[in-house]
Formats: C-alpha cells, sequence, structure tokens
C-alpha cells in the first residue's frame, strides 16, 4: 500500500519536482559554487574551475565595512522592501474588497486600469515616470506645479535624500506589484460563497463590517501568500529601479537595493564580476530564506497545511 | 590533410588551410579565396557589430564594403567564393554593445567584426575575445604606418595589437560668437592663446561670470556627463596631473588634480555658472538644445556635435525643434583646445579612438571551421584592413565628424573633387550602403563641416587619452558619483577626493591596481 501511494505521490509531484530542481535548486547550486570561483566578464572557460574559496565573500565584506554607499544600499533595501510591501499587500486588499461591492463592469474596468503597469514593457513604464519626476522644468510634475504658481523652482525629487527617493523608487513600483495582490485577492473572495455576504446585508451589515467580520478573515492564508510572495519578490527585484538609477532621475546611493547592487556587480560595470556578484547573490538568498521563514512563522503557516481533521485512513 | 580511396586505388591529397601574408593585399585576398575554393567552400559568412551615434553608421557599413570590395577582386580574378555579412548589427549606446559582446561572445554569438571603444579594448584581449593580429599586421607595415602612430599604440594591449583604429575624435571647448560678443568678448585668436596657455580656466570663469552676470545666457558653462564619456577627466590633464603609471602599470589617484578639478567646477556650480544637476540632465531635452539655443557661452563636448547638431532635432527656439544648419554652427560657434587649469600649463584634448577588433572565434558559424581557423582569420584580417580604406574612413569622418585616424584619409577630405563626389554619392560603393548613408550625406556634406574638420585635427597634438586599463571603468564611476555629489553642493571638493580614495580602498582589487598620490594643495586659489 505504501509503495503504491509513494508511486502515486512520485507520479504527480513529479513535474513540480522537476520544474523546482531545474529552475530554482540547480541555479541556486551553481551560484553558490560560482561564489567560490573567480568567475568574471562571463568567461566560463577561464574561470569556472578557478577556485578562490571565500575570497569573494571576504572582498565583499570588506566593501560592506568601508564603502560609503553600503549603508545607504542597506538601508534603501530595509525602506524599499519593508514599505512597498505594505502597499502591495494591503493596497492589493483595498482594491480587491472596493471592486468587490461595486457593479462587474465598473469592477473590471478599475481592476483592468491597475493591471496596466505590469502590461506595460518596463523601459516604457519607467520612462514615463522618468519624466514625470524629472527634477528640472521638462519633469511633467514640475512643470504643472510652476504653471499653478505653487513652486517658483523646480524641485529636485529624485535628488533629495533619503525621503524624495525612496518616494518615487516605492511609488513606481508600488504600482506595478499591487495588481499582484489585487488579483488574488479579487480571486479568494469571488469563492466565499454569495449567500454569507447576502445574508450580512439582510441583517444590515455595511460594507466595512462585513469586509472586518467575513471577507478578511477568510482571505487569511491569501494574505499569508501574498505577503511572502510579494517580500521575496521585492527582495530580489531590480529592472525599474535600474532604470531610474541609470537615467539618473533618482540618487544613486539611496536608489539602490541590495538586489541592484547583485545586478549592477555582475553585469553593469566595465568589468562585470560575477563571482563577486554571486556572493551578494547568495547573502541576497540567506536573508531571503530568513524572512520568508519569520514570516511564515509568524503568520503560523504549519497550522495551514495541518491535515484536515476527521480524515479516515 | 585529406586522404581518400577512389576506384580501388588509394590516393592522397594535401590541402592547404593557410596562407602566408605578403602585404600585398590583392595577391593576399586571392590567395584566401583560392584555398577556400579548392576546400568546398564558395560562401564566407560573417556578421558586423559596431555602435555609437546615429551619424557612425560607416562602423557597420564599412564591413559591407570591404566585403563587396573583396568580392569583387574574386571575382575579377576567378576565385568563385562570395563575403556574405549576415548580421548588420548597430546599437546606439557602446556600453550596451560592450555588454551584449561580452555576454554572447563566450557563446559564439557576438558578432566576427566588433567596432567599439579601445577602453574595452584591454578586457576583451585579456579574455581572449578578440584577436591578435600583431603578425598579420607586421605584413602589412605600409598600411599600419599610415595610421596615426598614438593611435595605434591605443589598439595594443600588453605590447600586442589587437585591433585597428576606426575612427577618433577631439574635445573642443565650444564658444558662443554671439553670446560672445554680447559681453566684448574677443574671440579673434582665442585658439592660440589656448594653445600658449594664456587663456586658462581662470579666464573661463570670468567670462562665463560675465555672461551671466549680465543676463546674456541663462549659464557660463554646460558640459557632459556620464563616467564612459571620459570628457571631464581633462581637467586632471590640464592641471598637469596624470591617471595612470606607466612603470607600475597601475592607474593613478592624482590628488591634486582631481581635487583642482573638482574645486573649479564645484565654484562654478555654487555661483551658478554649471547646473547643479547636470550630471541628471536629459541629453536631447536640456543639453543640447541648451548649447544650440545659445543659452550658455561656452560648452565641454565633442567634435561629433558638430554634425549631430545638424541632424538632431534640437533648435526649438522658433517653436518646432530643428536641426540647425551647417552655416548657422559655423556662425554661432567658436572652438578651441580644453584650456590649461592654471598658467604655466599646457592645455589638452581628449580622444577615444575606436577599434575595428575581430572576434577570436571569428568565421565560426562556416564550415570546416576547426581545419580552416587560420585561413577565416586572415579573411577577417584583410576585410578590416580593406574598411580601413582611406575613402571608407574619409566618408566616416566627414558625415560623423570625428576625425580621420589615416593620413591618406586626411588628405582626402581636403579634396574638393571628392568631397562634391561623395555629396552625389558618385562613389564606387555598394548600392546597400549608399541607400544607408544617402540621408545622412545629403545633410552632413558640406564645405564647411570639410573645413571645421580641418581645423580640428591638429588637436590631436595635444591628446590624452584615458587609461587602457581593466579597472579604469570602475574608477571612472567613481569619478562620476564624487564629481555629482560636489557639484550639488553635498560635498566640498576636499570631501569629494576623500570619497573617491574610500571608494577605491573598499575594494581590495581595485586597491590593488590604483596608487593615491599627492595630497589637497593648500592655499590653492580659483580663480
Amino acid at each position: 500500500m505504501k509503495g503504491e501511494k509513494l508511486r502515486s505521490l512520485s507520479f504527480f509531484l513529479s513535474p513540480m519536482i522537476a520544474m523546482v530542481g531545474i529552475f530554482y535548486l540547480i541555479p541556486l547550486v551553481f551560484t553558490v559554487y560560482i561564489s567560490f570561483t573567480k568567475m568574471r566578464n562571463w568567461n566560463t572557460e577561464k574561470y569556472l574551475s578557478e577556485i578562490v574559496g571565500l575570497y569573494n565573500y571576504q572582498r565583499l565584506f570588506h566593501m560592506f565595512q568601508h564603502d560609503p554607499m553600503i549603508r545607504a544600499i542597506l538601508l534603501t533595501t530595509v525602506v524599499f522592501v519593508g514599505i512597498t510591501l505594505l502597499i502591495n499587500v494591503f493596497g492589493g486588499l483595498l482594491l480587491a474588497l472596493g471592486t468587490f461591492f461595486i457593479n462587474e463592469s465598473s469592477a473590471s474596468s478599475i481592476r483592468l486600469l491597475w493591471l496596466l503597469p505590469r502590461m506595460s514593457p518596463i523601459a516604457v513604464y519607467s520612462l514615463v515616470w522618468y519624466y514625470f519626476f524629472h527634477g528640472s522644468d521638462i519633469g511633467t510634475l514640475n512643470s504643472i506645479l510652476l504653471k499653478l504658481g505653487v513652486v517658483s523652482e523646480p524641485i529636485p525629487w529624485g535628488q533629495i535624500t533619503p525621503w524624495g527617493v525612496w518616494s518615487i523608487i516605492i511609488f513606481v513600483n508600488g504600482l506595478v506589484g499591487v495588481s499582484f495582490g489585487m488579483i488574488v485577492f479579487t480571486s479568494a473572495l469571488n469563492q466565499i460563497p454569495r449567500e454569507l455576504v447576502i445574508a450580512a446585508r439582510v441583517d444590515g451589515a455595511s460594507a466595512w463590517q462585513i469586509s472586518r467580520k467575513i471577507l478578511i478573515p477568510m482571505l487569511k492564508w491569501h494574505f499569508l501568500y501574498v505577503l511572502t510572495w510579494q517580500f521575496l519578490s521585492l527582495l530580489t527585484t531590480y529592472p525599474h529601479l535600474f532604470l531610474l538609477v541609470e537615467w539618473d532621475l533618482v540618487n544613486r546611493d539611496y536608489g539602490t537595493t541590495l538586489a541592484l547592487y547583485v545586478f549592477n556587480t555582475a553585469f553593469g560595470r566595465g568589468e562585470q564580476d560575477q563571482g563577486l556578484a554571486a556572493a551578494a547573490a547568495v547573502l541576497l538568498s540567506i536573508i531571503g530564506i530568513m524572512g520568508g521563514y519569520v514570516t511564515l512563522k509568524v503568520l503560523q503557516f504549519e497550522r495551514m497545511i495541518h491535515e484536515p481533521r476527521g480524515d479516515v485512513e | 590533410m585529406a586522404s581518400g580511396c577512389i576506384g580501388g586505388q588509394e590516393t592522397s591529397e594535401t590541402k592547404i588551410t593557410t596562407v602566408e601574408l605578403s602585404g600585398d593585399f590583392l595577391k593576399d585576398a586571392v590567395a584566401i579565396g583560392k584555398v577556400l575554393e579548392e576546400n568546398g567552400i564558395n560562401e564566407v559568412k560573417f556578421s558586423a557589430w559596431g555602435s555609437g551615434d546615429p551619424n557612425s553608421v560607416m562602423r557597420v557599413h564599412g564591413i559591407v564594403e570591404a566585403a563587396r570590395r573583396i568580392n569583387k577582386i574574386w571575382e575579377e580574378n576567378g576565385v568563385n567564393v562570395k563575403i556574405i555579412i549576415t548580421d548588420k548589427h548597430y546599437a546606439a549606446a557602446f556600453q550596451d554593445a560592450y555588454q551584449e559582446y561580452l555576454s554572447k561572445q563566450p557563446l559564439g554569438q557576438a558578432g566576427d567584426f566588433f567596432v567599439n571603444s579601445y577602453a574595452f579594448l584591454p578586457t576583451l584581449a585579456d579574455e581572449g575575445y578578440i584577436l591578435d593580429i600583431t603578425e598579420y599586421a607586421n605584413a602589412y607595415k605600409s598600411v599600419i604606418e599610415d595610421f596615426y602612430p598614438s593611435l595605434i599604440e591605443a589598439s595594443k594591449f600588453d605590447g600586442k595589437l589587437y585591433g585597428l583604429p576606426q575612427d577618433t575624435e577631439a574635445r573642443p571647448l565650444y564658444i558662443r560668437r554671439d553670446v560672445a560678443a554680447k559681453i566684448g568678448f574677443n574671440l579673434e585668436g582665442i585658439e592660440e592663446k589656448v594653445k600658449n596657455g594664456e587663456f586658462t580656466w581662470s579666464d573661463v570663469y570670468q567670462w562665463a561670470k560675465k555672461a551671466k552676470g549680465n543676463g546674456v545666457a541663462e549659464w557660463g558653462l554646460i558640459h557632459r556627463k556620464g563616467s564612459a564619456h571620459p570628457d571631464l577627466i581633462q581637467f586632471i590633464f590640464a592641471f598637469g596631473g596624470k591617471l595612470y603609471n606607466e612603470e607600475s602599470k597601475k592607474l593613478v589617484v592624482d590628488v591634486p588634480a582631481i581635487y583642482k578639478w573638482f574645486y573649479v567646477e564645484w565654484k562654478f556650480a555654487q555661483d551658478g555658472l554649471l547646473p547643479e544637476d547636470i550630471m541628471s540632465w536629459d541629453w536631447a531635452k536640456q543639453i543640447h538644445p541648451t548649447i544650440v539655443e545659445g543659452r550658455t557661452l561656452f560648452d565641454i563636448g565633442g567634435t561629433w556635435y558638430w554634425t549631430e547638431w545638424q541632424t538632431k532635432d534640437y533648435y526649438g527656439k522658433e517653436g518646432t525643434p530643428r536641426p540647425i544648419k551647417p552655416d548657422e554652427v559655423q556662425k554661432w560657434f567658436a572652438y578651441t583646445l580644453f584650456p590649461a587649469g592654471e598658467k604655466g600649463l599646457q592645455p589638452v584634448t581628449l580622444s577615444q579612438p575606436f577599434v575595428w577588433m575581430i572576434n577570436s572565434k571569428a568565421g565560426q558559424q562556416n564550415p570546416k571551421y576547426e581545419e580552416l581557423e587560420e585561413i577565416y582569420h586572415e579573411l577577417a584580417f584583410l576585410m578590416i584592413i580593406k574598411a580601413s580604406d582611406p575613402d571608407i574612413n574619409a566618408i566616416h569622418s566627414v558625415i560623423s565628424a570625428h576625425l580621420p585616424v589615416r593620413k591618406a584619409a586626411a588628405k582626402l577630405i581636403s579634396d574638393e573633387k571628392w568631397l562634391n563626389d561623395l555629396k552625389s554619392l558618385n562613389l564606387d560603393l555598394d548600392q546597400e550602403v549608399k541607400d544607408n548613408l544617402k540621408d545622412i550625406v545629403a545633410t552632413t556634406v558640406h564645405p564647411i563641416n570639410a573645413k571645421f574638420l580641418a581645423d580640428v585635427s591638429y588637436m590631436l597634438e595635444y591628446t590624452k587619452f584615458a587609461p587602457a586599463h581593466p579597472k579604469y571603468p570602475a574608477l571612472a564611476d567613481i569619478f562620476k558619483e564624487a564629481l555629482d555629489k560636489v557639484l550639488r553642493g553635498e560635498m566640498t571638493p576636499e570631501e569629494g577626493v576623500d570619497y573617491i580614495i574610500q571608494k577605491v580602498n573598499a575594494d581590495p582589487e581595485l586597491a590593488e591596481n590604483v596608487e593615491v598620490i599627492g595630497e589637497i594643495p593648500k592655499d590653492w586659489q580659483f580663480p
């Protein structure tokens, strides 16, 4: 019986295991391996077998200790991930709940609107915000404020450190990320039996009371999923940040997170140092694993995966 | 060696897979063609990658034209082989093109020919990504000797030649004649005064201040931005500093010169003569329009600006932005060397030659690559020799306002008849190349532009190069970050210099490759 169960389990789980192995496990092992080599400039032939032990980690920690920019990078990572995460999760929840109580056609239009940033090519989307927040009078925001007479000089938004920079990168990424939570929560809300809501309505409950007492408690596991997923995603995201920094819209120190630092080290400079970048990526992975674990523990993820009571062997 | 058994009788046939280059182009091209033909190759595929400003398309079409010229030689000599250029890849940003090449070369997907800044040559050579052509070039001494020697030196790494110069440029200080006239700034003989070191950055400051103070210009000085464009390190040379130590082979952080550079820029920015946020200005919407519309007295730019202004819609004073005309550029702009930092020092300019480089795997998309590797490489070398033909080089120079790299090309540019033929495209060129050049030629081939090139050629005698060192781009990046902070007033010039030293020392590998020399000068005055 046990062998049969194992066989059927293997059969159903093998595609997922293969996928996780190929796309997650092997790259992770490979990243760890590269971090112990002198790999640079993509020259696998020359460097991939040149093991240098902890050299890259020692170099990285030396840079962390002495580089005047690192403090800003670490602080930016914490603030960016923390605040954008709150916006993405609670913004998504708010949108899902908001559209739940209005008619379907309006709700669909609103959802589509919020999906646009995610559907736009990254370069185009970033360019829009580049011109919007540009620190001179060619910037849309400055131009409006100047015309309205609110300001007399253009404001260099992206150069006001740290909060001006942080506001822009959080705003731009928040707009992209909020749609993910919205979709998950909307889908979850659609699974809740309508009778519950109708009954509450009959009893005179307001939208807020229905949300607080019925809907939100039933979204707990989805909330947990979105929170963990978005946390890991934000920790490793960099494309929008890369462009905003590259185009000098935002201050480089306070516009760079650890993920962007890894990217720039691996691909951004004249000499592309993949060994050093891999060491930084391993560090980032450790932070991600620890952060994900803490999130799941705090929100008692294990309760969701308990076997349902009443099952008969 | 190929052997086989025909009709029961064993035969043995030796096939030649290499040719000793003689320096006689016709003879070598035919010999290589015959070897290919004998080995059953009738078609050789190559790809050409280039990058740069919109007018520099000859960086790719030069290869297309070279292929046509060799094909013609083969045809006339009964060699049944043809070169086909399969991929003509042209990217606007040369740094992006370099990064793409770097990632695709190990995969065998990068172009066979790669034109890019000499600044990337050391890394590419060090990694074995480009071909060492020293031996081939020895056979073509007569051609090599026609290139300006400093440019050949810039194409070397570790004493070996890794490419042929494709173009170079100077970075003049442009002065608006109309703005200068309004403040009584007499530009007569300014080039000589700058050459003699009589007109220094203190004078630039004084006139900039006057222009701004009198309200005739919004700014005194505008310059380029970014670290990959090494314009601003001219200040280091203008203050007698250096960036590289030939003996130790290390990069140099020359503290006194960098401090003076930062101080000058800081002073300009503090006094409102240079935008504090210039390093984040938009090229097309701010930097170029400010210059062509005469909203600044001085501008540090490149020679290529001259034709770029004639092809791009930067001038928006009359409403819809338009390019400016050759006579407008001539009327509005004077140009000189980058002045000396202070009296007693020399003016400078800076060049960043672009180089034809050959992929170390060139020709690998063709049959029998392993057997015929040497032949494919020799053919690739002949292609860049052909692409360096004086007329190809001269066309590129005229239409993109880059300086010619060969003496023969420089001579051609001053030939009025040849210029007229170029204007009407009455030249022996591939039709595809003509089609691609048509619009650019119509706009840029003009006696005024040819005169400009002739006028600025002397600047090469004063030229400096950014160090060809694999770690230089990382150091240049740090310079840019520090300067940005100084311009914005976030750091004083002293703090800017300290920041550079801290950043260098934070990376043990960079620190190992960099020497910090000198100290911040006390009691130094500017202006």
